[in-house]
């Protein structure tokens, strides 16, 4: 621990701690700009000085650690002086007359620190050079004329998610925001997550969805969870008169850390589809309005003959990106009291069915959490693109790539991971149990085997590295990276094979790593752990019910539900399904309704309402809940029990 | 103790801080039992005493030769100068044309705006003030009190009225310098 004072107030910090930090830590406020709680200290801005006794000139507290005995001034006529004048330079240098901001009025950084020091104008006057505005971006607006050069940005694009697509061009005065060699943002590499946005102290990046829609004291904050994909990061979901204004990635969230993709961030606000709002009935072949009355009428009268009917009854998918609550209802209604043989995911278990067979086999769970890929100095990546998909795991891998994380891409497609990987192994079709089996067979032949239990023969190792697809060069190469790490993680995602699975769990064994399976949807997990996950075969069912909650229907599923003699979709958006529907139910959205999630790790958690459903939607749990009535059935909401009653890939808690 | 003498004029802006003046409703009768107002462009007289008043309030930045002239005729003829509202503080919304240069601007106005037909002029009358880059009023002429805002709030324009009529100078914090 390090002693010192902080204008007279003795401060004890840990050894490493800069004077900022310390500052915080005994309630003493200091301004900042270019300091970010997430990004490593830049000392940029110098809205931090503070007088240090002893030192030649005042210093930046955001970079300067704290030393023992050291005596610290931040409200001195000097400091006070210095801020001022930082600010007038900061102010001077580009354009920040902004009568009406997306940040302006309260969420400005910049603006509130001036209020802060009491600034009625600049003593200095902006020299009116103009800089570009870039908005070739979907989602973003690059304002140069806004920006005050605290590369907080440049930081989280490279800290944070791994991108390295902002930098800056030119010197001094001259500095440009600029993405990769000065291309339009637009068409650079950036892959729009929109971090650079949310930790912008200016204007000088919005977000153009939610730009000029409601400054912070005007809009209502729900802390929540992505619903997106299976990682379920925290979010913040900002609200103004029921107008979805913006999302933004929670800080405080353990999972993300304030991370978020284009999914999470900005799909939902570009979103473009057509509201359901009431029931649709087909009658004398067209769809009508209709009210819920008559829709659930119409199901009843179809569904009755077909109750304990197995192959030929009701079929009924669901997205997996509905609440578990809704699932489970689900899964009563259609297994059990339909007692139907064809109730599944839209996703067909293709993420999770090889995953819980295996831990089904082995009575166990076998997989590891986020936290593991934080930490990961060796990702082995099997089949999946994170760059695509689970973008959060993605980035946790791609940040550390600078710190010596290396990567290992297994796939025979290409993968955007490809251009960042040490090796990249490309055989077959899929990825090969074979393959895999190889690597483990070069890791144990070469004796780097973590785990010494393990006995095979000679014979055996070299059958099966000569049988790996894949030259003994590149083999010694992924063998070298296993070696030296201490953290190797296993990453697989969809349609992974079950022998395959069996041997990334045995390399994992062999190499004591942490598998990592991404699954799919939200609620990939629990969806799996219910046994909805086999694939869809539809021929000779009577009837088909479709929950599709926010899911847009992928072709392959319009081609095989356009065929069901009788088509029932519940979904919150209008799609080619809902047009060729005989009923169509109109359902809230995941940000209308409360519901509980299982991340791909386990993790249990709950996404909060946090916005009014339109009138005349009712919420999936109701629908599926007020379906069951017309049946006389009552459904079991014990979720937790229906979950957990079969050992799942990695620990259901939370 | 006489009332203060108080004299306003408006320069390059949209006369909006004014009306935010007059939005202090019925308080004005408070203010000018406090004050004895000269001048302003929405009464009668219009240029300040030249014996001199005590506070003198400029709206609007600056952005001709004619603007000019009334902001030294008002600085030379007040004791306190007052710049109000976010024009003659910062140069407001008329500074955006410092992005153009002038001939671009008198270009785009008097020429190439869409209801112009071809006989379109830029005016050149010797007896015209001639366009300048816009600049704050403190670009011109010393200023010793600032109110920015656009327009500034009723409420603050009333604080700082009120504290210089009663001989003090307004300090603007808090929610007088910036509402939400």
């Amino acid at each position: 621990m390090t002693k010192l004072t902080i204008n007279n107030k003795p401060v004890d910090v840990a050894e490493g701690t800069t004077v900022l930090n310390a500052a915080r830590s005994a309630g003493i406020e200091i301004p900042t700009l270019c300091e970010h709680p997430h990004l490593t200290p830049y000392g940029g801005c110098r809205l931090c000085l503070v007088d240090v006794e002893g030192a030649r000139t005042l210093q930046p507290s955001c970079t300067l650690p704290v030393t023992e005995g050291m005596v610290v001034k931040t409200d001195t006529d000097k400091v006070l002086a210095a801020r001022k004048f930082v600010l007038t330079l900061i102010f001077s240098e580009r354009n920040h007359f902004c009568p009406f901001c997306q940040v302006s009025g309260g969420d400005c950084e910049l603006q509130n620190a001036a209020y802060r020091e009491g600034m009625t104008h600049w003593p200095l006057q902006p020299n009116w050079q103009p800089f570009p505005v870039d908005a070739s971006h979907p989602y973003i607006v690059m304002e140069n004329n806004r920006c005050i050069l605290c590369r907080r940005c440049v930081r989280a694009c490279g800290e944070l998610v791994g991108n390295f697509t902002l930098g800056f061009e030119e010197r001094g005065a001259r500095s440009l925001l600029v993405a990769d060699l000065g291309v339009p943002l637009g068409s650079s590499s950036c892959i729009s997550c929109g971090s650079c946005v949310q930790v912008c102290p200016t204007g000088a990046l919005i977000d153009r969805w939610s730009a000029y829609r409601g400054k912070e004291t005007q809009v209502e904050k729900t802390q929540s969870v992505c619903t997106g994909c299976s990682i379920g990061c925290g979010i913040d979901v900002l609200v103004r008169d029921n107008n979805l204004v913006r999302i933004e990635g929670n800080w405080d969230a353990e999972l993300n850390e304030g991370v978020l993709c284009k999914i999470g961030r900005f799909e939902p606000l570009a979103e473009d589809r057509n509201r359901l709002l009431t029931p649709q009935v087909r009658k004398d072949g067209k769809l009508k309005a209709a009210t819920w009355e008559e829709a659930f009428e119409m199901i009843q009268s179809k569904f009755s003959p077909l109750v304990g009917k197995k192959g030929d009854g009701v079929a009924a998918l669901v997205s997996s990106g509905l609440p578990l609550e809704s699932l489970n209802a689900f899964k009563k209604l259609y297994s059990d009291y339909f007692q139907s043989g064809m109730v599944t995911t839209t996703e067909e278990g293709e993420y999770t069915a090889a995953a819980s067979a295996f831990a089904r086999s082995t009575g166990k769970s076998f997989e590891g959490s986020l936290a593991d890929v934080q930490k990961a100095d060796l990702a082995i990546v099997f089949g999946v693109d994170l760059v695509k998909e689970h973008e959060v795991i993605g980035f946790f891998i791609k940040r550390n790539i600078p710190n010596g994380t290396k990567l290992v891409v297994v796939d025979p497609a290409t993968n955007t991971l490809d251009l960042l990987a040490d090796v990249t192994l490309k055989s077959g079709k899929s990825v090969e149990a074979n393959l895999v089996h190889g690597i483990t067979a070069a890791v144990i032949s070469a004796g780097a085997a973590k785990n010494t239990d393990i006995r095979v023969s000679e014979a055996h190792l070299k059958t099966a590295i000569l049988e790996s697809g894949v030259s003994n060069n590149e083999l010694s190469k992924v063998v070298d990276l296993i070696k030296s790490a201490d953290n190797c993680i296993l990453v697989y995602g969809k349609g992974i094979s079950d022998e395959a699975l069996k041997q990334i769990v045995h390399l994992a064994e062999v190499t004591q790593a942490k598998v990592i399976g991404t699954r799919g949807g939200a609620n990939s997990l629990a969806a799996s752990q219910l046994g909805l996950d086999s694939r869809i075969k539809l021929n000779g069912h009577q009837a088909v019910f479709a929950a599709f909650g926010n899911e847009d229907p992928s072709q392959y599923l319009i081609q095989q539900l356009e065929k069901a003699p009788f088509l029932v979709v519940q979904a919150a958006y209008g799609s080619a399904l809902t047009a060729r529907a005989d009923v169509v139910l109109p359902s809230f959205t995941c940000l209308e309704q409360d519901g509980t999630f299982v991340n791909f790790e386990g993790k249990i958690q709950q996404s909060k309402k946090s916005m009014t459903a339109p009138e005349g939607t009712k919420s999936d749990h109701e629908i599926l809940t007020s379906l069951a009535g017309l049946f006389g059935q009552k459904l079991d909401t014990d979720w937790k029990k229906s979950i957990t009653a079969n050992p799942a890939p990695v620990t259901i808690q939370g | 103790m006489a009332k203060p003498k108080v004299s306003s004029d408006w320069m390059a802006g949209c006369s909006g801080c004014h009306m935010s003046f007059l939005d202090i409703d019925e308080r004005i009768a408070t203010v000018l039992d406090l004050i004895d107002l000269r001048s302003s462009p929405i009464t009668d007289l219009k240029h300040p005493d030249e014996s001199g008043v005590d506070v003198g309030i400029l709206e609007g930045g600056i952005n001709n030769t004619s603007n000019e002239e009334v902001a030294h005729r008002m600085r030379q003829r007040s004791k306190i100068l007052v710049a109000l509202g976010d024009c003659a503080v910062f140069g407001g919304v008329p500074a955006m044309r410092n992005f153009f240069t002038i001939e671009e601007s008198l270009r785009r106005a008097y020429i190439e705006t869409e209801s112009t037909d071809s006989s379109g002029k830029i005016p050149d009358d010797p007896e015209l003030c001639v366009p300048t880059r816009v600049r704050a009023l403190q670009e011109v002429v010393p200023v010793d009190v600032f109110v920015p805002g656009c327009p500034p709030d009723a409420d603050t324009i009333f604080f700082a009225l009120s504290e210089l009529a009663q001989g003090r100078i307004p300090v603007l914090k808090d929610k007088n310098l910036s509402w939400q």
